[in-house]
Parts: structure tokens; sequence; C-alpha cells
């Protein structure tokens, strides 16, 4: 049982001898470069990359959901990916001073 | 003619009306990021990020081929992000490991 089904993935359409799986597993590394970077300062985030992988997985994980075939690995990916690049994001705005009014505004307050 | 070819571009399986359009070509930013970022210090980029963007690039262009709709805007979105990418990582690594052995032979 459990090698005839080891066997049908391996065989799969959309299984290992094919880039319909490889196209995603190379994605999962944003995932992991972001988790990586997540270690890094702020200073270091490149908030040209970080809003453009924002807009980029969004977009692919509509595109994910109506390829032929369907790839819900990759749909997987960009949704981790748009976490993780979000977070990059704010981490990047919040460095830069974006997000400042909010904390200029609670110090009157205080 | 004209009009024809147009409504045969407008109504294609991964033309304009369908994300397999939109999708690719969004991922254009990231190469044009990455373009705006040669203007950087190399000690700004991530060898993580740009070795991923030019893996992903390379590994997409042949994905785009075999997916249905086969998709010619994604191959050559992903081919330059793997270009763009190669040339960031060469920038870093220059500056890495060729300022170091530069620093060595002055030191000399």
């Amino acid at each position: 049982m459990a090698t005839s089904r080891f066997q049908a993935f391996l065989n799969s359409p959309i299984g290992p001898k094919t880039t319909h799986f490889w196209g995603p597993i190379a994605n999962w590394g944003f995932v992991a470069a972001g988790l990586v970077d997540m270690q890094k300062p702020p200073e270091m985030i490149s908030g040209n990359m970080s809003s453009a992988m924002c807009v980029y997985s969004a977009l692919f994980m509509r595109f994910a959901w109506m390829v032929q075939p369907r790839n819900y690995l990759l749909l997987a990916c960009h949704a981790s990916n748009e976490t993780v690049q979000l977070y990059q994001l704010s981490r990047w705005a919040r460095a830069q001073g974006y997000l400042s009014s909010k904390k200029e505004e609670e110090k009157p307050s205080q | 003619m004209a009009t024809s070819k147009l409504q045969a571009l407008w109504n294609h399986p991964a033309g304009p009306k369908t994300i397999h359009f939109w999708a690719p070509t969004f991922k254009w930013g990231i190469s044009i990021a990455n373009i705006a970022d040669f203007q950087k210090p190399p000690e700004t980029l991530s060898y993580p990020q740009q070795i991923v963007i030019t893996g992903t690039g390379l590994v997409w262009s042949r994905y785009s081929t075999v997916i249905t709709p086969k998709n010619w805007n994604l191959f050559s979105v992903s081919l330059g992000m793997a270009v763009t990418g190669i040339y960031q990582l060469t920038r870093k690594i220059k500056h890495d490991y060729v300022y170091e052995a530069n620093s060595i032979v002055a030191k000399e």
C-alpha cells in the first residue's frame, strides 16, 4: 500500500519528475530566505523588493489556483510568502518612520 | 485584420482577461525592484534572497512552458529575474571576497 502510493506520487503528472513540483519547491526558497532575513536589522531590508514580493505572491495565489494542472503546493507557498513579506515590509516601514505617527500621537496622551 | 488579431490576443486563454497574464506581468516588479537596488551598496544585499531569485527564475523558465496554458510572458519574466539575481550576486560576491583579497594584497 505505502509502496504503491509512493510510486503513484513519483509517477504523478504533477510529481517530482516534473517542474510542476520543482517550481513551487524553488519558490519555498523565498519563504526560507525571508525567514533568514528576519534575523537581520530592518536597515538591511529592501523596501522595493518586499513591496514587489507582496504584490507578486498575492497574484500568484490566484495563478496557482487557475493554472492547469492546479498547483496546491504553489498556492500554499505563496500564501506563506505573502505572510513573511508583509512582516518584512512592516519592519522596514517602521524603521523608515512611516509608522511613527502613531507613536507621536501616543506620546501626548501618555 | 488588425482588429481580429487584437481580438484574438484579448480572448487568448492566457490573455489580459485572465490571471495567467497579470500574475507574470506583476512578477516583473521583482526584477524592477532588483534593478532599482543596483544603486544601493552591496552590503544591503541578501545572499539567501538573491540566490532564491536566481534559482526560481531558472526553474520557472522551465515550468512556464509545461503548464496549461503555456505562458511565454511568465517564461520571459522568470528569465529576466534570473539575470538580475545573477548580477546582484556577482556584485555582492565581488564586494565580499575580491575586496578582501585586495586588502590582503595591500597589507603584504
